[in-house]
């Protein structure tokens, strides 16, 4: 409790109107560099000459949402391996923050991948690897949050919170090429070691859409990482209040 | 001898003591075992028009790791009922001892069981030559029970600790094991389908084998978290 007190105030501390400002910022840019791209992907970028049409469009969308996720549950097993060393409580709000966006982002992923699925395949779903690695991920960080909600200890929650963020997101590269080791691939491979084969106006406007998503994704972290914080303060509050 | 190994052989020693006592895991694991096979014989004829053998490999890894799960539940409860674990914790083992103690004890609970099904699991359901393939049989399961036995005791370790524990480590448990569980069933089907020297296993065995040293490190350098002062 000592530690996670001393995070609420050191964060209330900071000048809160400069936080929001940073924010704000970064959702701006996020904005800018998302209609950026989208325009890009619609109007410059040429519609694919294969036989995945106007449908291939979704890759400006699904390909930085499938980034993002990952990159989120990233932060989680870093802040996971900072809490181990630190017992600092703002490295568990962190990761809190950081697994349930990823969360929020592979649902996205496997929403945006079962649309295109329907246009290119003809189905939803297939057992497909990629698809399938992450709905593993999505049930895996959904353990996360039915392991927090079985500690009622803080420190000892933020400790296996920390110790499965670490565990999980090792076993996501295992999971992805675990699921390669069976034969049906479906999924397109755009970006390879041997180049993109996607012309100029494709990439850039992928990577503009994928450095705006990024920034979405900061934007969001940050203001999740506020929520929980402000979290922290009530139930500390409400804490002295019944006493 | 060194210390830490006279204290793991000791723990390892005493786990096994404590369960030919009561035989309470094995027996319970064995039992579940095989109505599992019977659940799935039923589950899987209709009318008879499926051929049960090719599905044997994912069948026979289902029912382990099912079983393993039964015996990671139960090998921490009797630790923590008992008061056990706070003696063990009080005295001066390193804890990754204590994990790689309790990983072979569960890794041999594990194997006796595998031992009395397999024969049975071959009886009710194979038709091929499996004894001609046995060494490629063999060592899918020796390394994929390596796997299951130290994430297992890992997250068995922290699901004990938590108010749900015998709920909780399945929700844990089984995303994080599906890439062993993929990589073992392929191996076995193939060795079931009778082309299986160990050369067309080493893709999977390899695999295996980076799963398992990829826990045990990891288990070694995050245990003292998991297991607690």
């Amino acid at each position: 409790m000592e530690s996670a007190t001393s995070a609420v105030a050191e964060t209330t501390a900071r000048p809160e109107a400069m936080r929001i400002g940073v924010t704000t910022a970064v959702f701006a840019a996020a904005g800018v560099l998302l209609a950026v791209g989208l325009l890009a992907a619609f109007w410059w970028a040429p519609t694919d000459a294969s036989a995945m049409g106007f449908s291939q469009k979704i890759l400006y969308f699904h390909a930085p949402i499938a980034w993002c996720g990952l990159l989120s549950f990233g932060v989680a097993f870093v802040a996971g391996i900072l809490y181990l060393r630190r017992q600092d409580a703002k490295y568990d709000l962190l990761g809190v923050a950081a697994v349930r966006l990823g969360l929020l982002f592979s649902g996205l992923v496997m929403a945006t991948g079962m649309i295109w699925g329907k246009a290119a395949w003809g189905v939803f779903w297939a057992w497909e690897p990629r698809l399938t690695t992450f709905l593993i991920a999505c049930l895996l960080y959904a353990g996360y949050f039915v392991l927090r909600s079985t500690v009622e200890e803080e420190s000892r929650r933020a400790t296996y919170a920390a110790l499965f963020a670490i565990i999980a997101f090792v076993d996501v590269p295992i999971t992805f090429f675990a699921t390669r080791l069976l034969p049906e691939g479906l999924h397109p491979v755009v970006i390879r070691p041997t180049g993109t084969g996607m012309v100029a106006a494709d990439a850039v406007a992928l990577f503009v859409s994928m450095a705006g998503m990024t920034l979405l994704l900061v934007g969001m972290l940050r203001v999740e990482l506020g929520i929980e914080t402000l979290r922290e303060e009530l139930h500390y509050l409400k804490n002295r209040l019944g006493r | 001898m060194s210390l830490g190994m006279r204290q793991y052989r000791a723990m390892v020693r005493k786990d096994i003591i404590a369960e030919l006592r009561t035989k309470e895991m094995v027996v319970s694991m064995f039992l579940f075992v095989v109505l599992a096979m019977i659940v799935f014989h039923y589950a899987f004829t209709v009318r008879g028009s499926v051929r049960l053998s090719l599905l044997t490999g994912g069948m026979l890894w289902v029912v382990f790791v099912f079983g393993a799960l039964l015996g990671l539940n139960r090998s921490f409860v009797h630790e923590k009922d008992e008061g056990c674990l706070d003696g063990l914790l009080l005295c001066p083992v390193d804890r990754v001892t204590i994990f790689l103690a309790k990983t072979t004890a569960n890794l041999v609970f594990l194997a006796i069981i595998q031992l009395l099904a397999v024969p049975v699991f071959l009886l009710f359901f194979s038709t091929s030559d499996v004894v001609s393939n046995l060494p490629g049989l063999l060592a899918v399961v020796v390394v994929a029970d390596i796997g299951i036995t130290t994430l297992g005791t890992l997250l068995a370790t922290i699901s004990m600790n938590t108010r749900s524990r015998d709920l909780l480590l399945p929700i844990i448990f089984l995303p994080l094991i599906i890439p062993l569980l993929i990589a073992a069933a392929s191996g076995t089907a193939k060795v079931f389908n009778g082309d299986a020297g160990l050369s067309s296993l080493l893709g999977v065995l390899t695999f295996l084998v980076v799963y398992d040293a990829v826990f045990l490190v990891l288990a070694y350098g995050t245990y003292d978290f998991a297991i607690g002062e």
